[in-house]
């Protein structure tokens, strides 16, 4: 047994799993300035970010050391090489709350529409709850699990459609104008973390396969 | 849908890179059926005075292949890549079972000559081991032996040319072969080995007592001499094997009834394959280090 090997690898796990908890803190952050209107606390999730920045710098250190100390192979380095990419998921789903959060701050003197904000709180929800799944499967290696995020996802990305369409309604209204966008822009952020998910989903099921596989190929739908 | 002919795909060339050499490493392996068997190995196993060492092994070495054994002490990869040119003959009470077809001729049949296996079958040992005599000497040793006599300064240098030795050595032959470095003896031994011209190279731990640099310089040797030969290689180092072999053997040990240690083989196939998604989980807790 390489102790030294297994502790590096532990030790990298906490560290993605640390990082994911804060994206999870900033997604409900970033949901509660929108539902809110407070530009004061969307100030703070931009802010927090830089938490999440300072974990996905620990990781891409702890991938470098370990690579270069232990030289890993087998299932070992497709964990490695997994954690890089999830890494790289994790940090981008920060950055979307920090732009759903920036785009809070322009609009934030309008009176929101009910049924959009229910939209997007339960595609936030949605996107929690994936970033969970995937987080999961990962720890536990768990193939099926991560596949599960391929119909989960499908489920923000119907709620995305729907928001476009209650905005397109609203159109015709040029004072709801350029709130419509910011918030088409805010729909498109939660619906890419759910996106993000099944990015770490797929990781998870080269980790146990072995194989890299996209669950779905957006350019070839069918 | 937008094609791009075929045409305007422009080969991407980098400065300072060889392409060629790049592209060597990184061409797949041929496929089984373009590959030429030169050891076929069926059920084979030793014994040393009626204990197992090794049992029932079956596997295909491929020419111009380099190929790996490794494995925990105790395995039998030594005893293995002995069988290849009869070396555990010299061991009192060792057996040997099964068979060995070199080129589709059973290597164990009683019309082989041992001296002549050796002479294509040559072997380098761990330890570098050469004989007190001139740097010349020694590479010219076998041919000598072997009544290969003309042409010989000619076949020394290309030995030791071959061997990554030459611009070293040239000024010195005649100096006695004891006063090189460890590294420098180790590729000696490579070059009297190559100037009988065998086919195939046994190479047994054949760094493990050299130095980091020593050690990359016979890995990068053994890169050069697969072109033209078939090399064996059992190496305690898996990065090494890792590195220059193109299929590797994982061999363990099992224990028997009365606690004796027998080896088998528990996986054979390209290295990559060994070293990304072993077949056995026994090959990846020990590739992984877990294990051994």
């Amino acid at each position: 047994m390489r102790i030294g090997l297994q502790e590096d690898l532990d030790t990298l796990q906490a560290t993605l799993l640390d990082e994911g908890e804060l994206c999870i803190r900033s997604l409900r952050g970033v949901m509660q300035a929108v539902r809110e209107r407070d530009p004061e606390l969307a100030d703070e999730v931009i802010a927090f970010d830089d938490e999440v920045d300072s974990r996905y710098m620990a990781v891409a250190q702890e991938v470098e050391s370990l690579l270069a100390r232990q030289t890993p192979v087998a299932s070992d380095l497709r964990f490695v090489l997994a954690a890089i990419h999830i890494n790289l998921a994790l940090e981008r789903v920060a950055d979307l709350c920090v732009t759903i959060a920036k785009l809070t701050k322009l609009v934030y003197e309008v009176s929101p529409d009910v049924k959009l904000i229910e939209a997007f709180e339960e595609m936030a929800s949605r996107g929690e709850e994936m970033l969970r799944v995937s987080l999961d499967s990962f720890v536990k290696r768990d193939l099926a699990g991560a596949e599960s995020l391929v119909d989960l996802d499908e489920l923000i990305d119907r709620a995305n459609r729907r928001v476009v369409q209650h905005l397109m309604a609203l159109g015709g209204n040029p004072s709801l104008r350029e709130w419509g966008l910011r918030m088409i822009v805010v729909s498109r952020c939660l619906e890419r973390i759910g996106d993000h998910a099944v990015d770490i989903g797929e990781q998870t099921a080269y980790l146990v396969t072995g194989e890299f596989r996209e669950f779905t190929d957006a350019s070839h739908p069918d | 849908m937008v094609t791009v002919p075929e045409s305007q795909t422009v080969p991407v060339t980098l400065p300072g890179v060889n392409v060629d050499a790049v592209a060597e490493r990184g061409r797949p392996l041929p496929a089984r059926e373009l590959r030429e068997v030169v050891f076929d190995v069926q059920g084979l196993g030793v014994s040393y005075s009626g204990n197992m060492a090794l049992q029932d092994v079956s596997l295909e070495v491929y020419r111009n292949f380099v190929t790996a054994f490794i494995g925990p002490s105790g395995c039998g990869k030594s005893t293995f890549i002995r069988c290849f040119n009869h070396m555990n003959a010299l061991i009192p009470g060792a057996r040997i079972h099964g068979r060995i077809l070199y080129h589709e001729q059973d290597l164990y049949g009683t019309d082989v000559d041992p001296v002549e296996v050796r002479k294509r079958i040559g072997m380098v040992f761990q330890k570098p081991n050469p004989f007190p005599k001139s740097i010349y000497d020694n590479v010219a040793f076998g041919p000598r032996v072997l009544g290969m006599t003309d042409g010989l300064d000619e076949r020394v240098e290309r030995a030791l040319h071959q061997a990554a030795l030459w611009d070293e050595v040239k000024d010195r032959l005649k100096a006695s072969a004891l006063g090189l470095s460890g590294g420098q003896q180790q590729r000696l031994c490579i070059a009297r080995c190559l100037a009988v011209e065998p086919e195939v190279i046994l190479m047994d731990e054949p760094a493990s007592a050299l130095d980091p640099i020593a050690t990359t310089r016979i890995e990068d040797l053994m890169h050069e001499l697969k072109r033209d030969y078939t090399i064996i290689v059992v190496t305690h180092n898996m990065q090494q094997a890792a590195r220059v072999a193109d299929m590797t053997a994982f061999f363990s040990v099992t224990r028997g009834g009365e606690g004796q240690r027998t080896g088998i083989l528990i996986e054979y196939d390209a290295t990559d394959k060994i070293f990304t998604q072993p077949s056995d989980k026994r090959t990846e807790d020990y590739v992984t280090g877990r294990f051994g």
